[in-house]
């Protein structure tokens, strides 16, 4: 199998997109083919484009999102599609592009991941989400991405003696992190007193799906990610010689039951482990060689959960983790140093993206005041659904 | 009445029964297609449950309680909880199918066709 990385980075600042949609997308892509110095028009090398994206049709009313990119960025007649995967939609596009100058049909492939959810109301938005639900067992019923998080959280609570504090201690460490970040969506340092005291709790930490609170799960954001994917035997000969090559060194990808219900074991995330054994067996690592890691926690609960489905701690004692520091900036494993989806922003289907964007940075040894010293290998999971389809990835510099 | 009864489906051929529907058995040691429908109904024990604040479009409640219950035949199901003080895993529950939802949003139209599901009530 041929060797693919990375060669460029784009990013949009997350929150609220002050650009059109299409602008938005076209912002990150730009982005990430000037850090590589990919040219447009006759100059162009990309073969492929894939656009990841759960809500672009639904939401803001515009489909074949790719084909349309391609054509605004005047980098045609490279083939475009778009990927829809629910939030695992960006790095399931990564995965497509991988798959895609691995197997020899492309050289070079230009992935984007973008969301827009701000153009529409909160509850017409928590409705688009939900439908990635069963539609008859689950969807039907109300229940929404938050409430079968909570019913999970309070699962694992029953199970490992988790408390709701250790839900916050997470938060507090992931706006920590976003503070550090300028392609955050929310700057704002948490005190965790201020969210856990339970003379005011209620006030400045509202529970939203019992038992977690506002502060136990992420924001509503527009933003957009890109990368620009190279074959390494390649790279030399399409312009790519003198930029940072970021190996993707393993992906995998796994499914679970569409019912949650239907779980073996409800309190566990089957496919996260599953994926993330996928891409350690095919990069040849294994946890413990991990330096720094990019863990969905649209919830954070599933920051801790995933902490310990991929291997980095026992089952149980994730929370444990947290409390003592290890997932912390500088803590023995750094989880999430972008601010994860919980200040950073979670826009669907860039997430995966985003992501993998902020593990390049850390790889080449461009993040900034977030940088994990020597950091040379790093993980990304990307968690559909609710957790019914997950895409992990290993990136390496070594 | 048909949409008032919710069911277990039995794999005519190995007997797994399922909840919800299925097109495939999914015992993976068989192939079924073919499912006998099974009235669910009765007493059940709650797994999980959560009360949800932020509620979708088309919910004009300040809250709604959901639970995951098994059945005592082992089936499990996702549904509403209709009461709202003493809600504690682990305890009993009888399922009862109700209204869940009382009109579906189609785009750029509203369809007035209200969804049956289940509620589960205290034992």
């Amino acid at each position: 199998m041929r060797s693919v990385g990375i060669v460029g980075i784009g990013h949009t600042k997350f929150g609220k997109s002050e650009v059109p949609f299409m602008d938005m997308v076209c912002d990150a892509a730009l982005q990430a083919m000037d850090d590589a110095g990919a040219k447009t028009g006759r100059n162009n090398v990309i073969d492929q484009v894939f656009v990841g994206t759960m809500g672009a049709g639904m939401v803001n009313r515009i489909s074949g999102t790719a084909s349309a990119v391609v054509d605004t960025l005047n980098i045609r007649p490279a083939m475009a599609e778009t990927v829809e995967n629910g939030p695992a939609s960006g790095a399931s596009a990564i995965k497509l592009g991988f798959m895609a100058i691995a197997s020899g049909m492309c050289d070079c492939v230009l992935i984007i991941g973008a969301e827009g959810m701000r153009a529409v109301t909160g509850w017409e938005g928590t409705d688009f989400v939900a439908t990635m639900l069963h539609p008859e067992s689950e969807y039907k019923y109300g229940a929404t991405l938050p409430a079968f998080a909570g019913m999970f959280t309070r699962l694992c609570m029953d199970k490992y003696g988790l408390e709701s504090k250790d839900l916050s201690i997470v938060s507090v460490k992931n706006h920590a992190n976003a503070c550090k970040n300028p392609c955050a969506h929310i700057h704002s340092r948490v005190v965790l007193e201020r969210i856990t005291n339970p003379a005011y709790i209620n006030a400045t930490n509202p529970i939203v799906a019992d038992p977690l609170r506002q502060f136990d799960m992420c924001p509503v954001s527009d933003g957009a990610a890109a990368v620009l994917l190279v074959a390494e035997d390649k790279k030399d000969a399409l312009g790519f010689g003198d930029k940072k090559f970021v190996k993707i060194a393993g992906m995998g990808s796994a499914t679970d039951t569409h019912v949650v219900a239907n779980r073996e074991v409800p309190s566990d995330l089957l496919a996260v482990r599953l994926s993330a054994k996928m891409a350690y067996e095919m990069a040849g690592v294994g946890p413990e060689d991990i330096d720094v890691a990019e863990l969905h926690d649209a919830f954070q609960i599933l920051e801790i959960a995933e902490s310990e489905e991929v291997g980095f701690f026992k089952r149980g004692e994730g929370h444990l983790a947290a409390r003592n520091g290890e997932t912390a900036l500088t803590g023995k494993k750094p989880v999430n140093t972008s601010g994860g989806l919980k200040a950073k922003g979670h826009p669907l289907g860039a997430t995966g993206v985003s992501q993998v964007v902020e593990l390049v940075r850390q790889l080449r040894g461009e993040a900034g005041e977030r940088q994990v010293e020597g950091a040379k290998t790093g993980l990304a999971v990307n968690f559909g659904g609710f957790g019914n389809n997950v895409v992990s990835t290993v990136l390496t510099t070594k | 009445m048909e949409m008032e009864q919710m069911y277990t489906y039995k794999c005519t051929k190995c007997g797994k029964l399922h909840h919800p529907r299925y097109i495939v058995c999914q015992n993976p040691d068989c192939d079924g297609r073919e499912f006998e429908k099974i009235p669910l109904e009765g007493k059940c024990r709650l797994l999980t449950w959560t009360r949800v604040y932020n509620l979708p479009e088309g919910y004009m409640c300040p809250w709604l309680n959901f639970g995951i219950v098994e059945f005592e035949n082992g089936v499990r199901a996702t549904g509403q909880i209709g009461f709202d003080e003493g809600i504690e895993s682990g305890m009993e529950l009888i399922a009862t199918v109700g209204i869940v939802k009382e009109k579906t949003i189609l785009y750029k139209e509203t369809v007035v066709a209200p969804q049956h599901g289940f509620i589960f009530q205290k034992a």
